[in-house]
């Protein structure tokens, strides 16, 4: 059973939903932020096609699992959320049936311009829906008409094993357009949400009364709803109720205003006309109606109940106009003629703007960038994949004036490059470190200040010794006091090297009256962790602000040496760990920032990455885009040079 | 003859007959409303007044955007795309014209309208925010939501993550309005008033708009000191132009305590408001109101 339902746009507000169980607003909020927006990657996500029911993608958070289909032009949203414990398989259906239904029913409400008002009555067409494709998949022993029958209930033409639903509510597009105003989201009917145990109210929405079984019947209850006029000029109403064989019950009858009227006697059993309902089918008959023909209101069914229409048929011509309207658009056109006006045509609007972008066309100028972007030296992955998704974002998409093809891929490419760069929140180091050190005066209970831990991790000779000591370099001028913690204890003058670079900065800011530097280190062949955690404790004794500890490089594929690093992790507790990737890496890029992503333990990741030796490469700077479009994970600093001043930020306009 | 002929015909298009004048008539009015039908395609409706509303993620400019609408605010979820939508001001807030107005203007009775803006807060969707403001279509004012509740100290200890992020974003707009008014665009209205928005003051935590602002002022202040010590941008040795350009400083040459009452000189002028969107007692935003009929 599904948990809910909802169907937003992308600005934001919920047009509608539907809530079977208690859904927080979070879960949604979460989904949104981590696919639509961040854009992490999904396991197993391929480019989805907007038509094809078959695969859609799913995201997972806390218990729940979430499907969703999306409308590009008019920017819908739509999300199906259930509990991952069941394996429902008609969800897809039901995403891109419902998709099909509000697009076609909304379509001139969507499309004004500076409005987020969108009227919608979609309760009734939702749990149609619903029923039906769960009544397909369940395929249940239906149950046998007496049990299923105490009170009066609806029967539903696809009988369903549980019949929890009450029955559809006649909103439908006449509704809308006699202009009756409800509110967009969740209306009044919030007696659909929960499910009833027992199917004993069937409840009428306006003050008609029930059609019931029996080809006479509906003529006499016909006339009674046209006398009545009842506010709906409604195609179909609730399905009627059955015949009640066991006269004995008390039958639970409605009058005009939707209350169950417990102390009438009167039969209500239809199937054998009593006199007194004859008389009065008769006086009514005389009294009004044209020929009412009987397909137009109700088809008989199987059982031989006569169910009247209802929204199921409306539903149905709408699945059934989109699938033609598909079937055409992929039908080829015939005639020389014709293909020939359309390629000028094609040409022309090339030049001028205005082109709905096809997939076709797309093709040939997207294999083009995308070589550009191997060029410069982005992973190949990562351009594919960034390729896939400019496509998927521009199909069906008209160009703007006087552009053409080109221009339309290159902007497109470049916001998207430009908001997979953007970090999320800001990353400045030096804030993060003041707010750890000297806790705000506006917190009445600072917590002891303790030292910022910054931890430094990479594959061999990418220069992670180096841009740490330009880090430090960039730490002293702001006057920290410094702790190196030399943890690589395997490679053969690793801690002399961080020996002179510290003796150098001393001298340095003892010159300019900076900070204090100071090394920690312990030798060779000791663990890495425990000497890490050595030098937390020691600078916090020392009330130093900043320890900066620089790690062994180690392949990515080595698993004994990437193991060590969630226990290096654990012991120092580091408030940013930092990857060194050089810009000079090729495709490796990609697997290296992965590996490295998951191997500090499940709840840990990296922070940041510094992308060293950008002078080398000139203008091949790919590999940071590729970087950081495999891992969300955005770039902190890069190496410019081999100085202690080489070092910048990353500057994504 | 074709010479002849063709000058017969020339001479013949060049004098007054009647056809001759049609034709031209016909050409002159027909060209430019061709050429304008093709060009400007779409006119946007550059007369109503417009406000722009930006914020940090979760603070409630969704939801304040339809409570203006439509009177009750709707659920909403993150934004991810900017929407624009046309409000009328209620009756009884008042405009800085109406003290001009004698008491029988008709146009006291009409609903005064405003396009309002909202732009999605995630950190990586600002472009948006900032592009409408570098090119602003009859902007008059700019309001800037805050969630009054998130930004007090939290128990976490650590000095507030969203009272920073607030500030942060506080920060680059005010220094993007500054930039603006100092290199005198033509285009553009001179004056553009800030509206700091303390939103969801209904919960228990929140803090009352005065504190907020100073927590505001001071966290810029901290913010602009610790930008000046900052790193360089990787962008500075790509243009050699840039080399001569000074970085700018919010405020009075980036020294000392920021105040809201700095950016004056801008004309740029923040004013600190409070309501709340949702509530037990229904919304409160009359504040809000205000300021935007003032500023109409």
């Amino acid at each position: 059973m599904l948990d809910g339902f909802e169907i937003l746009t992308t600005s934001g507000v919920v047009l509608w939903s539907k809530a079977y169980a208690p859904v927080s607003s979070s879960i949604i909020n979460g989904f949104i932020k981590d696919v639509f927006i961040e854009e992490k990657v999904l396991p197993g996500a391929s480019v989805a096609d907007e038509a094809s029911a078959a695969h859609k993608p799913t995201y997972k958070k806390d218990q729940y699992t979430l499907k969703w289909a999306t409308v590009k032009d008019l920017g819908l949203i739509f999300v199906a959320v259930y509990q991952s414990l069941l394996h429902l398989t008609w969800i897809d259906k039901l995403l891109d049936n419902i998709r099909i239904i509000f697009v076609d029913l909304h379509k001139d409400q969507l499309k004004k311009p500076h409005t987020s008002i969108i009227e919608c009555d979609f309760d009734g067409y939702f749990d149609q829906q619903v029923r039906e494709l769960e009544g397909a998949a369940e395929k249940s022993p239906q149950r046998a008409p007496q049990t299923a029958v105490d009170e009066l209930t609806p029967p539903l033409s696809s009988d369903n094993g549980d019949g929890m639903l009450p029955p559809p509510l006649p909103g439908l597009a006449a509704a809308t357009q006699t202009g009756q105003l409800r509110k967009p989201v969740s209306n009044g009917d919030s007696t659909d949400v929960s499910p009833i145990p027992t199917p004993d109210t069937s409840r009428p929405s306006t003050p008609a009364t029930h059609i019931l079984a029996g080809k006479a019947g509906p003529k006499s209850r016909r006339a009674k709803k046209a006398l009545n006029t009842p506010a709906n000029a409604s195609s179909g109403d609730e399905t009627k109720g059955r015949p009640k064989k066991d006269i004995r019950k008390k039958m639970r009858r409605w009058d005009a205003d939707g209350m169950a009227d417990d102390d009438d006697e009167t039969v209500l059993d239809y199937s054998v006309q009593s006199p007194d309902e004859i008389g009065i089918a008769n006086t009514e008959i005389s009294a009004s109606i044209e020929a009412i023909d009987s397909q137009s209101f109700g088809t008989k069914t199987g059982k031989g109940q006569f169910v009247l229409k209802d929204l199921e048929g409306e539903v149905h011509s709408i699945l059934e106009g989109a699938n033609e309207k598909k079937s055409q658009s992929t039908s080829s056109k015939g005639g020389v003629v014709g293909s020939s006006l359309g390629t000028i045509s094609g040409l022309f609007r090339n030049v001028i703007g205005g082109k709905v972008l096809t997939k076709e066309d797309l093709a040939k100028p997207m294999r083009g960038m995308e070589e550009h972007l191997l060029n410069k030296n982005v992973a190949r992955e990562a351009a594919v994949r960034l390729c896939e998704g400019v496509e998927r974002e521009l199909i069906g998409i008209k160009t703007g004036t006087f552009e053409s093809i080109e221009t339309t891929i290159r902007t497109a490419m470049e916001s998207s490059l430009r908001k997979i760069l953007t970090p999320t929140t800001s990353l400045d180091i030096l804030r993060s470190i003041t707010s750890v050190t000297s806790p705000s005066q506006l917190n009445p209970l600072p917590p002891k200040p303790r030292p910022y831990v910054i931890s430094i991790v990479g594959v061999n000779g990418v220069g992670k010794s180096t841009n740490l000591s330009k880090l430090a370099f960039f730490l002293l001028q702001n006057n920290f006091n410094l702790l190196i913690a030399a943890c690589d204890t395997f490679r053969s003058g690793a801690v002399e090297q961080l020996r002179v670079h510290t003796r150098n900065l001393k001298e340095l800011s003892e010159r300019e009256g900076l900070g204090k530097v100071e090394l920690y280190e312990k030798g060779y062949g000791k663990d890495a962790a425990n000497i890490a955690k050595d030098a937390v404790t020691y600078a916090t004794q020392g009330k130093f602000d900043v320890v900066l500890i620089d790690t062994a490089g180690r392949r990515h594929n080595d698993t004994r040496l990437m193991s060590n690093l969630e226990k290096f992790g654990n012991f120092a507790q580091p408030d940013k760990i930092l990857m060194v990737g050089e810009a000079l890496v090729g495709s490796d890029s990609v697997a290296q920032a992965r590996s490295f992503n998951a191997s500090f333990g499940p709840k840990r990741g990296l922070d940041g990455f510094i992308i060293s030796k950008c002078d080398t490469v000139g203008d091949m700077v790919g590999s940071l885009v590729s970087m950081v479009h495999a891992t969300g994970i955005p770039v902190v600093f890069l190496g410019v040079g081999q100085h202690y001043g080489d070092l910048r930020t990353l500057n994504v306009g | 003859m074709a010479r002849t002929d063709s000058q017969s015909w020339l001479s013949s298009l060049m004098s007054p007959s009647p056809i001759a004048i049609a034709v031209a008539a016909l050409l002159v009015l027909s060209i430019p409303l061709f050429l304008h039908l093709v060009i400007y395609r779409s006119a946007s409706s550059s007369t109503i007044p417009s406000f722009l509303l930006v914020g940090p993620s979760g603070s409630g400019k969704t939801s304040l955007l339809t409570l203006f609408e439509r009177g009750r605010h709707a659920e909403t979820r993150i934004s991810q795309a900017p929407l624009t939508v046309e409000v009328s001001l209620p009756v009884t807030t008042t405009t800085a014209s109406s003290p001009y107005r004698s008491a029988n203007d008709p146009s006291n009775q009409i609903h005064k309208k405003f396009l309002l803006a909202d732009t999605p807060g995630h950190g990586k969707l600002r472009h948006y925010a900032f592009d409408s403001v570098i090119k602003p279509q009859n902007l008059k004012g700019i309001i800037f939501m805050v969630d009054a509740a998130d930004v007090s100290t939290s128990s976490g200890g650590t000095s507030n993550e969203a009272l920073r992020q607030a500030a942060e974003y506080l920060h680059d707009l005010l220094l993007l309005l500054q930039k603006r008014a100092n290199t005198k665009s033509p285009r553009g209205p001179t004056e553009l008033p800030v509206l700091v928005a303390a939103n969801k003051l209904d919960l228990f935590t929140a803090l009352p708009a005065p504190l907020l602002k100073t927590a505001l002022e001071s966290e810029i202040t901290n913010m602009r000191s610790l930008r000046t010590k900052g790193l360089l941008d990787s962008g500075i040795g790509m243009n050699d132009l840039d080399i001569g350009d000074e970085k700018e400083w919010l405020g009075e040459g980036g020294e000392g305590k920021f105040d809201f009452t700095q950016m004056d000189e801008v004309n740029v002028s923040v004013t600190v408001a409070g309501g709340n969107v949702l509530g037990a007692d229904g919304p409160d935003v009359k504040q809000w109101w205000d300021w935007i009929g003032s500023n109409l």
